[in-house]
């Protein structure tokens, strides 16, 4: 990892400075963890993406002749059902291979709803200050007291169980990171120079929010935003562990692992393969925010 | 033969005292809290199990079966014309003797009137204590039902009904008809705290309460002066575990002697076990998906047949009872007389249903609900995992069904309430009598109410004329012949989708001696010893 690092800055100076993306995969690259994290989360999107074709089975309807049977490696396996099936005469592998669908869903919808109103509220409470700062703010402390799996059972109490509103739930739970993160970096930037010559020039409070500043309050958040994914993923499948989130049949892990439990001596692959594909998701997601982060921090540049 | 076994038990008893100086606690792992303390008002075997120990009843069934034995009648009289009950009261009953109070005199007629007038009269001081819903006394028509009940003298009641009721006594044995001592229930209402009866309870029964902590232990201790003579065991402990695996692990471990309710997926290991026994009994019970038939589209039979053949009842019982249930094709389960053997199950015929649910005006299907309960019950092991099967089922003839669930308690007042669709539920029977699942479950009286246990809110003209006759009339193969005809008519209206009946299964450690199941489905400890 080390030895890669080494020839690259030689062939950096004689082109100039390098376009942007090939400085960040330069430094992205470094990080062995995010590029297998990468990796990971790139096949879990062709896997999602290709679900209907590559799943041998349907995820839900069940087989009355195959229930709880052993993956292939073990006695009284079949390839028919590489993983197995469930209680109830369900292919795994096609759980988890939808499953995998509906996880990424989750990820990246909780979290594009949890950043676009996370920002609006940080560059707002950062550019008008005073009041309506103070507000924002202190509503956003509130939230960030209550342990987030609390609160998130709470609001899916009063919405009613379901996919839709545990993803609700769980951006809820997530918004106070963005506004926080935008807020500050917002107020930093705008007492740069940038933004006064900008100012000078006659630039409106809209072109300045959003064209001069928030481009350049970006970073941060695309960093907390890959991170904030495993935390929407796992706080989805708790939710569906306790039985607020996906209602049967959809094939959610978390939701999976909770309608196995009483198989854990009896049948352990029903019990250990959704747990084993949210902690990989969860691992993936972190590892490459983890790198993005190191990538995209100007002080951590060398 | 209670006369012998009287002397059994103060011989063993006497015998114990000699030899054994420690004591012997037994251990019973318990699946929840009971509610309180005042089985009146309650209606979930966890509650009655809990209450079980504390208290007497006018009359007992037997241990380990559903004969009618003296309780705290020791004999009883029944007019000609099956309507005026007398009952001749034992002697020298003492109350518990606890902290709680300490009671002055011994059990007699005042505290069978208090048992009595406390859920029929709502003039009763006691009437609205605790909880003003008696639901087992007004399911079973007793509010009608009695015309008066009289103390003849200290140790005699007389109990005058409107019509002759055949299974009148055996409903008195109810776990709901716990008797209570009035002059602990009149100190406190002088006191100020009338609650403390159902909480802090007194009773005539061979334990009494020592120690009740919510969802973890109710501590029980012998009563010396019980009336069938002490307890063999000496402590009697509740631990309350809900998680089906971990009671399981207590008991493999010694933490536990007996335990309820096992996980059918860990059967085998548990017969494997060689501390364990595992005992078995045919249930007393049926566990059934209700059509709400008071809502369209269930109102309409077509339909309900429709669904009952979709729905394939062998994966259930194959998926989730194991081997520890048997397919149901009528109400009351096939070890109670007047089963009726002849009825025709619906088979199970996808390509049928489609055609009849499109006779019916659904040719392109349609979307309903499907209510699972959220816990374990004796008759259905796991109802979401069968709900999952039903849907599996049902969208192949192009039914859309949504499975909803509820915390247990708020699960089973909107059933009542008649806000599903299909809901799955099902019964223990408690006196043994065919009456007591099909009027009680299927009669009209039960369909109107809001608390009611009806909930498929069915309510039949011709079936409701044949099971209220039955009622009326004491001789059995004459009730046997009417119920048959009954389950005939049920069979044709299909007001459920009956789905099994599960067997009792009670792993029990070696070292228990004489523990008897209850066809109820109840867990009584008293005669029950433990050998080192």
């Amino acid at each position: 990892m080390t030895a890669e690092t080494i020839p690259t800055p030689v062939a950096a100076p004689n082109t100039g400075p390098p376009h942007p993306l090939a400085e960040f995969w330069l430094y992205f690259r470094a990080n062995a963890g995010a590029v297998v994290g990468l990796f990971v989360i790139v096949g879990l999107v062709v896997v999602a993406l290709l679900a209907d074709v590559i799943s041998p089975h349907s995820p839900i309807i069940t087989n009355n002749t195959v229930f709880l049977k052993p993956p292939f490696w073990q006695a009284g396996g079949t390839l028919a059902y590489p993983l197995g099936t469930d209680a109830i005469g369900r292919d795994i592998l096609s759980r988890l291979i939808h499953g995998a669908r509906l996880s990424l869903l989750i990820g990246i919808a909780v979290v594009v709803l949890a950043v676009f109103a996370g920002t609006v509220l940080g560059l707002v409470a950062g550019f008008f200050r005073g009041m309506i700062e103070i507000v924002i703010m202190r509503l956003m402390d509130i939230t960030l007291t209550l342990p987030s799996l609390l609160l998130a059972i709470v609001i899916v109490a009063i919405l009613g169980p379901g996919l839709m509103n545990a993803m609700l739930a769980v951006s809820v739970v997530l918004l106070p990171h963005y506004v926080r993160i935008a807020r500050a970096a917002v107020i930093s930037e705008v007492a740069k120079d940038y933004v006064t010559a900008a100012r000078v020039i006659g630039a409106g409070r809209m072109r300045l929010m959003f064209k001069e500043v928030l481009p350049n309050c970006v970073a941060p958040l695309i960093v907390q935003a890959t991170l904030g994914i495993s935390t929407a993923i796992l706080d989805a499948a708790a939710l569906g562990f306790l039985g607020l989130g996906a209602q049967p049949p959809t094939p959610e892990w978390g939701t999976m692992l909770a309608d196995a439990r009483e198989f854990v001596v009896r049948a352990w692959w029903v019990v250990t393969l959704p747990g084993v594909a949210i902690l990989v998701t969860v691992l993936a997601f972190n590892l490459f925010g983890d790198g993005l982060r190191d990538a995209l921090d100007p002080k951590l540049k060398r | 033969m209670s006369r012998s076994f009287l002397l059994a038990t103060i011989c063993a008893s006497a015998l114990v005292a000699a030899s054994a100086a420690s004591a012997k606690t037994l251990v019973f792992c318990s699946e929840g809290s009971p509610e309180n303390f005042y089985p009146g008002v309650n209606t979930t075997g966890t509650s009655f199990d809990g209450n079980e120990p504390i208290y007497n009843r006018i009359v007992e069934f037997e241990r380990g079966g559903t004969k009618v034995v003296p309780g705290l009648a020791e004999k009883w009289s029944i007019s000609e014309d099956g309507t005026v009950y007398t009952f001749n009261l034992r002697r020298g009953v003492k109350w518990h003797n606890t902290r709680a109070f300490k009671p002055t005199r011994d059990f007699n007629a005042d505290d069978i009137m208090f048992m009595i007038e406390r859920q029929w009269k709502d003039s009763h001081p006691y009437f609205r204590v605790t909880s003003a819903n008696h639901s087992y006394f007004s399911d079973m028509g007793f509010p009608k039902l009695l015309k008066s009940v009289e103390k003849v003298d200290d140790y005699t009641v007389r109990i005058t009904i409107n019509r002759p009721e055949a299974p009148f006594l055996a409903n008195l044995a109810m776990p709901f008809a716990a008797v209570q001592s009035k002059e602990y229930a009149d100190a406190m209402l002088k006191a100020g705290t009338p609650e403390k009866i159902d909480q802090d309870p007194i009773g005539t029964g061979p334990f009494s309460l020592v120690q009740y902590q919510k969802d973890a232990v109710i501590r029980y201790k012998a009563w010396p002066q019980y009336w069938g003579g002490k307890a063999k065991i000496d402590d009697l402990v509740y631990s309350i575990t809900p998680d089906n695996s971990v009671r399981w692990a207590k008991l493999q471990r010694g933490e536990c002697h007996v335990m309820p309710y096992p996980n059918p997926a860990d059967l085998e290991a548990i017969a494997k076990d060689p501390n364990v026994t595992i005992l078995e009994q045919p249930g007393l019970n049926i566990g059934y998906l209700a059509f709400q038939t008071q809502k369209k589209p269930f109102d309409d039979v077509r339909v309900r047949k429709a669904m009952s053949m979709a729905i394939n009842k062998k994966a259930i019982i194959d998926a989730v009872y194991l081997t520890t249930g048997v397919a149901a094709k009528n109400p009351i389960p096939p070890s109670m007389w007047s089963y009726n053997d002849k009825v025709k199950d619906d088979p199970y015929d996808p390509q049928a249903a489609k055609k009849l649910l499109a006779e019916a005006g659904f040719p392109n299907g349609m979307e309903t609900d499907l209510w699972a309960m959220p816990v374990q019950r004796p008759y259905n092991p796991n109802a979401r995992r069968i709900a999952e099967l039903m849907q599996a089922d049902l969208a192949k003839i192009g039914v859309k069904a949504e499975i909803k669930s509820y915390e247990w308690g708020e699960y089973r007042k909107r059933v009542q309430e008649g806000q599903h669709q299909m809901a799955m539920l099902g019964w223990t029977g408690d006196n043994g009598d065919p009456d007591n699942f099909l009027y009680t479950l299927l009669g009209c009286a039960s369909a109107q109410s809001n608390s009611g246990s009806n909930i498929a809110k069915f309510c039949y003209k011709p079936y409701e004329d044949i099971v209220l006759k039955a009622k009326t009339i004491s001789d059995q193969a004459e009730r046997t012949k009417l119920y048959e005809q009954a389950q005939v008519i049920f069979k044709e209206q299909a007001p459920w989708f009956t789905i099994a009946h599960a067997v009792q299964l009670k792993p029990v450690r070696k070292s228990v001696v004489d523990f008897k199941l209850s066809p109820f489905g109840r867990h009584n400890f008293y005669g029950v010893d433990i050998k080192e």
